[in-house]
């Protein structure tokens, strides 16, 4: 028989589903806050050991939001002035492989640029940009996440893109 | 439209046809739309992954360290606070107790009550007191003999099998060895309560009761002698006498022809046996003979 959905998430289903669910974008949420330096892998995977100890305690419809909060005071712990750097793909894609070696090694400083501009953005900014751009995530999810208004998000987005554009300036296509 | 609210637009998606042209028509529109492309690059995914389930329960919900230790965490603290209940009724306990002081054979403890009275116990005795209830009343329990210098207060009991001592602050001695009961007084006042018998005394006045006799005598010095490491005795059966040379000196006395009721008048030292022999048996005629370390045999001169 299956346990009363309210009373914690200890059964291994349950708490496999609440796994697959949130693990990955919990990763993708620490990763853009706080770059690739501070393990963001690790810490999500601390948060769901933190999970799974109290799973008691915790409900499902409360897990969420249990895992963001532990994860991100683990990184916070941690965060002593990092500086936060995202990777990117440094290999072109194939759309670009019939072009002449100028104008790739020209990508490639655009791309050393954009990765510059993206650890100059505040987090907040950052955050918000990424989930959105590239996560797809809607902006009213994205201000749950961050216990922010709708509005907020919406300003940091396009604040985050403002400061890009400018940074990019150089780089407009002629 | 401005073109800042065109671009808000955009990246809000919420462009209407007509804008969407219009922001089509920007000469930066395709610079934009590759910054947005390319943030792709930077995909988190891209780089990093989570360990699937299955390598999450291996690592965590199959070891899971930390859940065994707080099972454990709560059976340690049963224990420990019924340790501390324990230890709590043992102090408890203990603290209502009364404060029991003994001597051995040849030894003498001088002890501070909490009302600064003194009380010297000679060899072999003991006494019993509240230390707690002390300030309300005043009473010890004596099996022995012991010396009271009382401070002034309440009524101080001295309560022994033999009969009770009730002071208001006074020095006296008390004795009670067997059936035999002495009380000495050596300044103010003390009244005695033996098998229904009262007897008051005054400074320099002392009460021997030996198998039911009363004797009241005077005292011969002002404080009692033991206390100077001498025992004197006034007119007190020899058999007393033999008990208390054999509790200041720990030893095992017999007997050769010797009329023990007879009295005796005189004293002897502690801490030099030959000396304290021969004051005794000397007076009385008697022969005494050493036999093994703790040995004596006293007998009839011939």
């Amino acid at each position: 028989m299956k346990k009363n959905l309210h009373e914690g998430i200890c059964d291994e289903t349950l708490f496999a589903n609440v796994y697959n669910r949130y693990a990955q974008s919990l990763h993708d949420f620490l990763y853009y806050k706080y770059g690739e330096k501070l393990n963001p892998g690790d810490k999500a995977q601390d948060a769901f050991a933190k999970l799974w100890e109290n799973c008691k305690k915790v409900t499902l419809e409360k897990a969420k939001s249990f895992l963001y909060t532990v994860a991100n005071n683990l990184m916070l712990n941690e965060v002593k002035h990092q500086k936060v750097v995202l990777k990117y793909q440094s290999e072109p894609q194939k759309d670009y492989n019939n072009e002449n070696p100028e104008f790739l090694l020209e990508k490639e400083q655009y791309f050393k640029k954009y990765q510059e501009a993206l650890a100059k953005l505040s987090e907040e900014q950052r955050t918000a940009f990424m989930l959105n751009k590239v996560e797809g995530k809607k902006h009213e999810e994205i201000a749950q996440l961050l216990g922010v208004t709708r509005k907020v998000v919406e300003y940091r987005i396009y604040s985050a893109f403002d400061q890009l554009k400018g940074e990019l300036e150089n780089f407009k296509i002629k | 439209m401005d073109q800042e609210k065109l671009i808000q637009k955009w990246l809000l998606e919420e462009l209407s046809e007509k804008e969407g042209a219009a922001f089509d028509a920007l000469e930066d529109a395709s610079f934009y739309r590759g910054i947005i492309k390319d943030a792709e690059r930077f995909k988190a995914s891209n780089f990093s992954k989570v360990d699937d389930f299955e390598t999450f329960k291996k690592q965590v919900i199959l070891t899971d360290p930390k859940v065994k230790k707080l099972e454990w965490f709560r059976p340690m603290l049963r224990i420990a606070s019924v340790a501390v209940l324990l230890f709590g009724i043992y102090y408890v306990f203990m603290l209502n107790q009364p404060t029991t002081v003994e001597t051995l054979v040849a030894q003498k403890k001088t002890i501070e009550l909490p009302d600064a009275s003194k009380v010297v116990l000679n060899a072999l005795s003991e006494v019993n007191y509240d230390e707690e209830q002390w300030n309300t009343k005043r009473e010890i329990t004596l099996e022995g003999e012991a010396f009271f210098d009382v401070a002034k207060g309440a009524k101080f009991d001295v309560i022994t099998p033999k009969g009770t001592v009730s002071v208001l602050g006074t020095e006296f001695n008390v004795k009670q060895r067997g059936t035999f009961f002495e009380v000495a007084c050596f300044e103010g006042t003390v009244r005695v309560v033996t098998n229904g018998h009262t007897e008051i005394l005054e400074v320099g006045d002392n009460l021997t009761v030996f198998n039911g006799e009363v004797i009241a005598g005077k005292n011969s010095f002002n404080e009692p002698q033991w206390t100077k490491n001498s025992s004197y005795f006034q007119r007190t059966p020899l058999l007393e006498v033999f008990a208390e040379l054999e509790r200041q000196y720990g030893l095992t006395l017999t007997f050769d022809h010797v009329n023990t009721d007879q009295l005796f008048t005189g004293g002897f030292v502690h801490g030099n046996l030959e000396a304290a022999l021969m004051a005794i048996s000397a007076p009385l005629d008697l022969d005494y003979e050493i036999l093994k370390a703790n040995e004596v045999r006293f007998s009839k001169r011939e």
